[in-house]
């Protein structure tokens, strides 16, 4: 029992952090429908921020947030501005264009970082929490609790705020919503603020308990990309539930089966929902953005 | 008048460059293919600054022959690594050192093996690399020199049930294997749970092993990135085992710098201890140039570097005052070597590898590494049971 309980609780932790990864990825997804492949190493840029705040001030990664929302954000708008020179075939051209930029971050990493691996020393967020019977690292509960608040703020903005209601309408009907008066440009812009500042969030979690290198930001892009086709274009709780679904999937495959099966077991997840579900779990009707 | 002048210029100056050409010496390029960038950077800079070593070392002793080396850096990539090799023979080296990690090497030497050059390595152990015939391919160490050595420690340690978590690459896939069928044969259980390489979170896994397994030790065999989030996920479950142990890249100076909670009573193999202390002459010399070109202290990728490449170089050598170096003269002495080095003597087999390869087995105590297997090595005691936590 204590197996099953804790193997669940540890994909459920995971899932949170798959989840705080997808969503600036689904939230550009749903507005523009541009896959932007580049996600997964802002995501690790502002990892490394994170890693140079600690290794250079000898503070808690923590602290690494405000810089990294100001770079992250930074890159992410200038990843718009490139997107949206594009004229013709966007959703393709801009697959080609974002892999370009995330192949450009990752050298740029590369150079300024070296390759070495690093990980966040902070004896905090890395100390055991016991809850229950059931075991953490400290960092990853609380980064399970800011990715769950920030869907919860992501999903307010999104049904309740006129920038919210402004990238649901350019989401639906870019032609109408301008008509009705609002700027898709700017629209889509924030969306990429947006997905800048969620993924500055999730690239100091992942520092914080995990392991980091020049060479992860794709891997980042592939679950990113695999949690937002399960949760539906668009659909922030299908990007939480898809997270979870993916987290549990994995951490039970490592206990009843083999730790070497996990991401096939990701993967065979993703072709079954989307051999049932071709519009995703969430499909278009629970869309909020 | 004016003719003899210039017939007098003309054969002062022939004369002049002959006297420049006998004094000057030869060139030798060697190529050096090395991961600098990529998952192995931190090992293929140590295994890069210890050939530079063993070429400064080299060239300081050798008047008529200068070692000049042309390196490369392969991304930790295979199908950059035979681009390297590739490339290092068009610009016309006589052979090839560096190299790490099987996947790299076993491309990247058959791409050597095909054009004619030797390689030579200490960083690819998959046993299959020393299988294919290639008489080009040398190595100075190997799987069972590794085995030997972690399954010496474990029986000295006398446990009885070990979990073995292994990634799926090959070369620690193998070693793996081959540490679980010594173990078997010496009575001890061994559970096996293979991991992929990029896995990110082993709290499941340690779980199972924690509550399923219940061994006496866990033995990792992989890379830096899966030792530290291996001894993360056991810091927090706190298995109740009496040794964590593993393999190459663990116990180094850069990870006691790096993670030294983390790594606090962890075992893996190591040639040298920290702080280094060499005991023969010989070694005490390469500390001292290494130190006195890179200002750090050497560790044992460094170290083992400097014994391949200076086994290479002694080949070169012997081949070119032989006049067989464009002819395949450098395989032909490679394989003739019979050479005491820092670690040990090196003979190499009809296959290329070294029979002579013994590793010690060290333990993180605080910031040092003390060797603490075998007996006749060790340089303090061993601190077991001990973990992390």
């Amino acid at each position: 029992m204590d197996l099953i309980l804790q193997s669940l609780f540890s994909g459920v932790l995971q899932g949170g952090s798959y989840a705080l990864i997808g969503l600036g990825l689904a939230l550009v997804f749903g507005t523009m429908k541009v896959i932007n492949l580049a996600h997964g190493e802002l995501v690790l840029l502002a990892a490394y921020v994170a890693y140079t705040v600690e290794s250079q001030l000898h503070i808690s990664p923590l602290w690494a947030i405000p810089f990294a929302l100001v770079l992250v954000c930074a890159c992410s708008v200038t990843v718009y501005f490139l997107v949206a020179r594009i004229k013709t075939d966007r959703e393709l051209n801009s697959l080609i264009l974002t892999y370009g930029l995330g192949v450009i971050l990752t050298n740029a990493i590369l150079l300024t970082w070296s390759a070495d691996v690093h990980s966040s020393t902070a004896g905090w967020l890395q100390s055991a929490l016991m809850v229950g019977p059931l075991f953490s690292m400290r960092g990853k509960v609380l980064f399970f609790g800011v990715a769950i608040v920030l869907m919860a703020v992501l999903w307010w903005w999104l049904a309740r705020s006129w920038y919210g209601r402004a990238v649901r309408a350019v989401s639906s009907n870019r032609a109408a919503a301008k008509i009705m008066g609002i700027n898709p440009r700017t629209t889509e812009l924030v969306s990429f603020i947006v997905a800048g500042i969620l993924a500055a969030f999730a690239g100091v979690a992942i520092y914080s308990y995990g392991v980091i290198e020049p060479s992860a930001g794709h891997v980042l892009t592939i679950k990113a990309f695999i949690i937002t086709v399960l949760a539906g274009i668009g659909s922030i709780p299908g990007v939480l539930i898809g997270g979870f679904l993916l987290g549990i999937t994995e951490s039970l495959t490592v206990t009843y089966a083999s730790s070497a099966l996990q991401e096939l077991a990701g993967m065979v997840l993703f072709l079954a929902v989307l051999f049932v579900m071709p519009n995703g779990l969430f499909g278009s009707r629970a869309r909020r953005g | 008048m004016k003719c003899s002048i210039l017939r007098n210029a003309f054969l002062a100056a022939v004369a002049c460059c002959m006297a420049v050409g006998t004094a000057q010496a030869k060139d030798i390029l060697i190529g050096v293919d090395v991961p600098m960038t990529g998952s192995l950077a931190r090992v293929g800079t140590g295994t890069a600054q210890g050939i530079e070593t063993a070429a400064a070392v080299f060239n300081a002793k050798h008047d008529d022959y200068t070692i000049k080396l042309i390196q490369i850096d392969d991304e930790s990539q295979p199908a950059k690594a035979v681009a390297a090799v590739e490339k290092l023979a068009s610009e016309g080296v006589v052979a090839i050192t560096g190299g790490y990690g099987s996947n790299n090497v076993g491309p990247a030497s058959a791409a050597a093996n095909e054009l004619g050059l030797p390689y030579i390595t200490s960083g690819a152990i998959d046993s299959s690399l020393t299988q294919r015939g290639f008489n080009t391919f040398f190595r100075i160490n190997n799987a069972q020199g590794y085995r030997k050595a972690v399954v010496g420690l474990l029986e000295t340690m006398q446990v009885k049930k070990v979990s073995i978590l292994y990634s799926t690459k090959e070369a620690t896939t193998h070693l793996a294997q081959g540490a679980e069928k010594a173990l078997s044969e010496k009575g001890v259980t061994v559970s096996m749970h293979a991991f992929s390489p990029g896995m990110t979170s082993f709290t499941s896994l340690m779980n199972k092993v924690r509550l399923r397994d219940r061994p006496d030790a866990i033995l990792m065999s992989g890379y830096e990135n899966d030792y530290i989030g291996i001894l993360r996920a056991a810091r927090i479950l706190k298995p109740d085992v009496k040794a964590m142990v593993g393999l190459w890249s663990l116990a180094t100076p850069r990870m006691i710098e790096d993670f030294p909670k983390l790594m606090q009573n962890v075992y893996g193999t190591a040639s040298l201890p920290y702080p280094v202390n060499f005991k023969t002459e010989a070694g005490r010399a390469f500390a001292k140039q290494y130190q006195a070109l890179f200002h750090i202290t050497p560790d044992y990728v460094a170290e083992y570097a400097f014994v391949q490449a200076r086994v290479l170089f002694a080949a070169v050598l012997r081949a070119a005052e032989a006049g067989t170096l464009e002819t395949g003269g450098v395989a032909k002495e490679l394989a003739k070597t019979d050479m005491q080095t820092m670690i040990g003597r090196i003979r190499f087999d009809a296959k290329g590898d070294n029979v002579n390869f013994s590793n010690n087995m060290g333990q993180i105590q605080g910031d040092k590494i003390v060797i603490v297997w075998p007996d006749n090595q060790a340089s303090g005691e061993m601190v077991f049971p001990g973990v992390p936590w």
